[in-house]
């Protein structure tokens, strides 16, 4: 240990720093200081960066010995006098926030960059200085697009010579009216400040830390645990192994095959075989290494192929199951006659795709704290899904239902991956049941990686026919999905694959077959466009093969086919409200399709797709009577609302979209709106976020508890002011009669609904219609209304290289109606973003079952260069039954994206794209057959 | 002696050679670290005494005579790039600078730790979790090289980016050792052996790197990635060409050290660029495989003779 003289945002700190320890470290944990974040601590994302006597550095990798004397600024220094840094408003006002946990980092990297960029006069040279100044700092969320903005806006504003005036900064919350009006989330501002807290930066008094031993064998049976050396270090309170918490768990009740510590074997490398919790991390990193396993190692199952087959004489990874393989889920469902279909069609087209493994590349690690007090346990953790959560603990925990509460704080993105209920949060909160004192956890990105969850490495073999005039007859799939270790949202994954191909196009003669299996790997689970991504990505490469076929624009073959408003598909779906021609057209006007496709230079090329997607899923996952959503509100005496809910904001705004319906059936601003969420103590249940439900469900709950509160008002004032409530408006803070002879101020209207009363609560609920058929898997899918879409991307091929650059991408997308622009557009970035990453670059490449590329470094996220210009379209439909119109816009707008990407490479280069990420390698080979078969 | 883990500043080359000649050489320099950090943070780095050089401004300075270039080795990357009298002699440094890891990481890195950098391989570059799982490769004292099957020899790829450009110009280093000062070809410090890829002893110290100039030297860099920035390299290419007709071309990413081929105007180039191919040694331990690197030299030296009009 030596001490230190550094001086943080001004401040004198004398701190006692270990030889090795990271600034990261010290700032967090010393200084006491968490808006800067940890996310990979390898240097590859950014979210630590900070400034060292004025330059922007990487604190996760800077010694903090070596800021002896130094002056650091983190992002709680920007703002001054309670009034935000210009460049921290900005990031607000352009919605450049979302999850906000990569923001700290980039703020301040920005922030370091501008002044080297003032002189920058020409616009697109500074946006293209700007992504590159910001191109090491990872965003998940945004595409970018809304960061740059912000930041290339600020450049431009202290480059001016002369003081414009700029309309001054409203914070979200005094930005007037409701639905449909552009805000930024109502916690960007703190978010921004740094003063947000994640579940790594809330540290409980006396806490200890908790650390894993994992298994170096991919199938092993564990034959003996001696802990007994570690148990004597110092500092080491408590080990523990599978045998102590044997509960099996998995969200899905049908897939409760998971236990949280390993027993008697392990099914992937990186299993936990033992936890430690002790004073430091170090030591309990220390305890870990002390801890001896022997294993038996049995013979492994790592591919699709290998768990297909009969296991013959080796061990199954699970002993469940009717035969001797270890496949975990088949299912089939056929409409129509596909023989017919097959005869009808004139033109076929038949290929089959191979799709690797992908990680949700959330910013944010899992992290959680767990405590028991007398109220029983309390866990804080980044979780989507507080309420499963809140089942499993009970379960493996063995306490009532009654004697969990879960608690979720700001979240670092989730997209699927912090929906299931994991080990390490049944881990501590056993850990910290057993030492009497809180226990935190936080992973590191390894073991992000290996907790995974991802989107399922597929095969599948596709086929689909149309006539002669473009009609199409047939689609038959046939689907096989990677699902690794356990079960997960697995079931839910494989019939994904297939149902979720029966629209946006008219079928009569459709049919499917989709087997899961489990692989000695980590598992994989739900991933933002869950289940049909890939599935969709193969339908729509057919139908560009198909268009070329009967040459016929690939446009014009998907406008004659879509399904119409108001229809069922083949398989039961009730389609709704369905934007798929207007989104589309809109793609083709704004790309200039018509008359640029085709008399592109050489190597580029133009490509489009179109997808839909499930707006919640209309049937719970653990079957109970519940309403898929309750929101409460409270109004009292301060002409305050208070909206309760158990829906999950996980950096997609759904806090901000509660508020915006209460204000908008209230007519009231958002100052009188206040959100708590998450919090299974405190608020109702919701399902959580997952299958784009909450705007839908979560949405409805909060209009209909609206509605309640609306009429108690309104029956109040109707005895006071002896008016027809028929005649009473709600708007701008007042309520008023028609002929205005009734004029309140909200207040006004509060005092006389809460006079002799007190606070008045009330609680609105979202019930799914009875939706689908009655035959089995007829639930799958099935959800109250449907999002859809389109996009066409524009790509640039070396034609030597092989290399694909995505330059544009256009989108548009139908999510009913944008409840806020601002986010809306924000989700669809950030999905057509994630999307060229699992086009052109993001896979999961394993060695005999331990993944290659676990960081940040080497699993390949788009950066701000790599990252093309998007140009997003919002398409309102108003959906009948969604809140004012609304439905989903998270997950949907994934789809189409990537099957256009590669559509756009076929039309570069002739090359026909099956297997994905698309490989440079395999381009030019193609191209080589292609020519030499010329 | 120093005991346990340590962690010096020194502010002369000479203070941190005399605290390695203490410690009788097991230290760690440390300068950027932002290699360093991530090496230790992996389990690969496990040198307690670290001495930290990276406030030695002498070694920070750029000078130029009449027949040399000399940049202080502690020169930020970001620096370098910035530097007017680098990028009037030899915009490429420049140029190759800006492909090297990430803005805010070239911020902190320095020249010295880019030639320095470790080199690298899927297998190796990992937690030591993941090595004892993947039953540890050569380069981590496993019995056999992973990336190539069995191979007795590593072959972890060689990833500096500054080191290919500044060969290619026939730059040399200043080293400072037990012995005293020596200048001597950069390209002789590398041994070639993934295992151990620098034939220095680990108490010497680049102090400058100096380049000839008045060659009038046009030279043209690349550099394979899949990401635009943030990546190590999966082959480098520079290809540097004198007025007087000498070519010196120099290949990263595909062999444990730097591959060069020297020609001369006229020569054929086709069989240059066919003698860098077979002088490479490409094990699959990168994002790219092996065959397409290897077809990727032929793409990118073409390019390069192209660019450069030879031919």
């Amino acid at each position: 240990m030596q001490q230190i003289n550094i001086s943080i945002n001004g401040k004198q700190f004398h701190l006692l720093a270990t030889e090795h320890e990271t600034l990261a470290h010290l700032i967090r944990e010393k200084a006491g200081l968490t808006g800067t974040k940890i996310g990979c601590e390898e240097g590859s994302c950014g979210a630590c960066t900070v400034l060292v006597d004025g330059k922007a550095v990487l604190s996760c990798i800077t010694p903090a010995l070596r800021c002896d004397g130094s002056e650091v600024t983190t992002i709680e220094a920007l703002a001054k006098d309670g009034k935000l840094h210009r460049l921290q408003e900005l990031f607000v006002e352009k919605g450049a926030i979302q999850c906000g946990f990569c923001t700290p980092g980039m703020v301040l990297t920005a922030l370091s960059l501008a002044p080297a960029l003032i002189r920058e006069t020409d616009s697109s040279a500074l946006i293209r200085k700007v992504k590159e100044g910001l191109s090491g700092n990872l965003c998940r969320c945004t595409g970018y697009k809304k960061i740059i903005e912000a930041v290339a806006g600020y450049v431009k504003e202290i480059s001016a010579t002369t003081v414009s005036k700029s309309s001054p900064f409203k914070p979200a919350h005094a930005i007037k009216g409701g639905v449909g009006i552009p805000r930024p989330y109502l916690e960007a501002e703190k978010k921004v400040r740094g003063a947000a807290e994640y579940a790594d930066d809330i540290v409980l008094k006396n806490s200890l830390h908790c650390k894993f031993l994992r298994s170096i064998h991919s199938h092993a049976r564990i034959e003996h645990i001696d802990v007994s050396e570690a148990m004597i270090m110092q500092g080491v309170h408590y080990i523990a192994t599978g045998r102590e918490i044997p509960g099996k768990f998995g969200v899905l009740p049908i897939s409760q095959d998971e236990t949280a510590i390993a027993v008697e074997k392990v099914r992937y490398a990186g299993e936990i075989v033992a936890a430690v919790a002790a004073d430091t991390e170090e030591i309990a990193a220390e305890a870990c290494r002390l801890i001896r396993v022997k294993y038996k190692p049995i013979r492994e199952f790592l591919t699709i192929e290998d768990s297909l087959n009969d296991a013959g004489e080796n061990e199954r990874i699970h002993e469940t199951g009717k035969f001797n393989n270890n496949i975990h889920k088949k299912a089939e469902l056929r409409f129509g006659d596909q023989q017919q279909g097959i005869k009808e069609a004139e033109f076929t087209s038949k290929m089959s795709f191979e799709f690797e493994g992908l990680s949700h590349g959330f910013t944010e690690p899992h992290a959680a704290t767990a405590y028991w007090d007398e109220n029983g346990l309390t866990i804080i953790t980044a979780t989507q899904v507080p309420h499963y959560l809140h089942r499993a603990l009970a379960k493996v925990m063995e306490v009532p239902l009654s004697r969990v509460r879960v608690i979720k704080p700001y979240l670092g993105g989730g997209f699927g991956g912090k929906s299931d209920p994991f080990p390490h949060e049944i881990i501590v909160s056993h850990l910290s049941r057993k030492t009497g004192r809180p226990v935190r956890v936080r992973l590191s990105r390894e073991e992000v990686f290996l907790t995974n969850h991802g989107r399922h490495p597929s095969k599948m073999t596709v086929e689909m026919g149309i006539s002669g005039e473009g009609t199409i007859k047939v689609l038959d799939a046939d689907v096989a999905i990677d699902g690794g270790a356990y079960g997960s949202f697995g079931v839910v994954t494989s019939y994904y694959n297939g149902v979720l191909l029966q629209a946006p196009y008219k079928l009569d003669n459709f049919g499917f077959r989709t087997y899961r299996v489990y692989t000695n790997k980590p598992q994989c689970g739900a991933m933002r466009g869950h289940g049909a991504v890939n599935s969709r990505f193969a339908v729509e490469s057919l139908i560009d093969d198909l268009a070329i076929k009967i040459a016929m624009d690939p446009c014009e073959l998907r406008m004659k086919n879509f399904l119409d408003s108001n229809t069922l598909t083949v398989g039961q779906y009730r389609i709704t409200s369905n934007g798929s021609r207007e989104s589309l057209q809109k793609v083709m006007d704004l790309s200039g399709w018509k008359d640029r496709r085709g008399k592109l230079e050489k190597g580029r090329g133009l490509g489009v797709a179109c997808g839909f997607f499930i707006s919640g899923s209309a049937l719970p996952i653990i079957w109970n009577e519940l309403p898929q959503s309750v929101v409460h509100l409270k109004l009292d005496f301060d002409g305050r609302v208070l909206v309760t809910s158990g829906s999950s904001d996980i950096g997609q705004g759904s806090d901000t979209m509660l508020a915006i319906i209460v204000s908008e059936v209230l007519g009231i601003g958002m100052d009188k709106i206040f959100v708590l969420a998450a919090d299974t103590l405190l608020t109702p249940v919701d399902f959580g976020s997952y299958s784009s439900r909450v705007t839908f469900m979560a949405g409805n709950a909060a209009k209909d508890a609206a509605l309640i509160l609306k009429k108690e008002i309104t029956e109040a004032l109707v005895i006071k002011h002896n008016i027809n409530p028929g005649e009473l408006n709600f708007s701008d803070d007042r309520i008023y009669s028609n002929d205005t002879t009734t004029n309140l101020s909200w207040m006004e209207a509060v005092e006389i609904l809460t006079a002799k009363r007190g606070a008045v609560s009330v609680s609105g609920k979202y019930i799914s219609p009875k939706l689908g058929g009655d035959f089995k898997g007829a639930g799958a899918g099935l959800s109250p209304s449907y999002s859809f879409g389109a996009c066409i991307a524009e790509v640039e091929v070396d034609m030597e290289t092989g290399y694909v650059k995505v330059t544009d991408v256009w989108g548009a997308h139908d999510c009913g109606k944008a409840l806020n622009p601002l986010a809306v557009e924000g989700q669809l970035e950030g999905s057509w973003h994630m999307g060229t990453g699992q086009a052109i670059s993001e896979q999961m490449k394993y060695y005999k079952g331990l993944l290659l590329n676990n960081n940040f470094l080497e699993y390949k996220i788009p950066t701000s260069v790599d990252t093309p210009d998007i140009h997003a379209s919002i398409i309102e439909t108003i959906d009948p039954e969604g809140p004012f119109g609304a439905k989903e816009a998270g997950e949907g707008a994934i789809h189409p994206v990537i099957p256009a990407i590669a559509n756009a490479i076929f039309n570069a280069t002739g090359v026909r794209i099956t297997s994905l990420p698309v490989s440079a390698e395999d381009i030019l080979a193609k191209m080589k057959e292609n020519h030499l078969a010329e | 002696m120093l005991k346990g883990k340590t962690y010096i500043k020194a502010s002369t080359a000479e203070q941190a050679l005399s605290l390695a000649r203490e410690n009788n050489g097991r230290v760690r320099y440390f300068a950027g670290g932002t290699d360093v950090m991530v090496n230790r943070f992996q389990g690969n780095d496990l040198a307690d005494l670290l001495i930290d050089i990276s406030e030695i401004q002498a070694l920070k300075e750029v000078f130029a005579s009449d027949e040399t270039l000399a940049i202080g080795s502690l020169i930020s990357l970001d620096d370098l790039a910035g530097h007017s009298t680098v990028c009037d002699h030899f915009p490429v440094l420049a140029e190759a600078v800006k492909s090297v890891a990430s803005p805010t990481i070239r911020k902190t890195a320095t020249l010295g730790g880019n030639l320095l950098c470790g080199n690298r391989c899927s297998y190796f570059n990992q937690s030591e979790w993941w090595r004892e799982a993947s039953g540890y490769c050569l380069k981590s004292s496993g019995p056999v090289c992973l990336a190539s099957g069995g191979s007795k020899h590593c072959f972890a790829k060689f990833v500096s980016d500054m080191a290919i450009v500044l060969i290619s110009l026939n730059a040399c280093v200043e080293l400072l050792d037990f012995s005293g000062t020596s200048i001597k070809p950069l390209e002789s410090i590398y041994t070639g052996d993934g295992m151990a890829p620098r034939g220095i002893s680990p108490e010497s110290i680049i102090k400058a790197i100096r380049i000839p100039l008045n060659h009038h030297i046009s030279s043209v860099y690349k550099k394979l990635r899949k990401r635009a920035t943030l990546d190590f390299t999966s082959l480098t290419t520079a290809v540097s060409v004198k007025k007087a007709g000498s070519i010196r071309i120099v290949l990263g990413g595909v062999h444990a050290k730097p591959v060069i081929v020297d020609g001369k105007a006229g020569d054929d180039l086709k069989a240059l660029a066919a003698a860098a191919v077979s002088q490479s040694r490409i094990v699959d331990n990168d994002t790219y495989s092996r065959k397409y690197r290897k077809d990727m030299i032929i793409v990118f030296l073409e390019r390069s003779f192209k660019e450069l009009q030879l031919g």
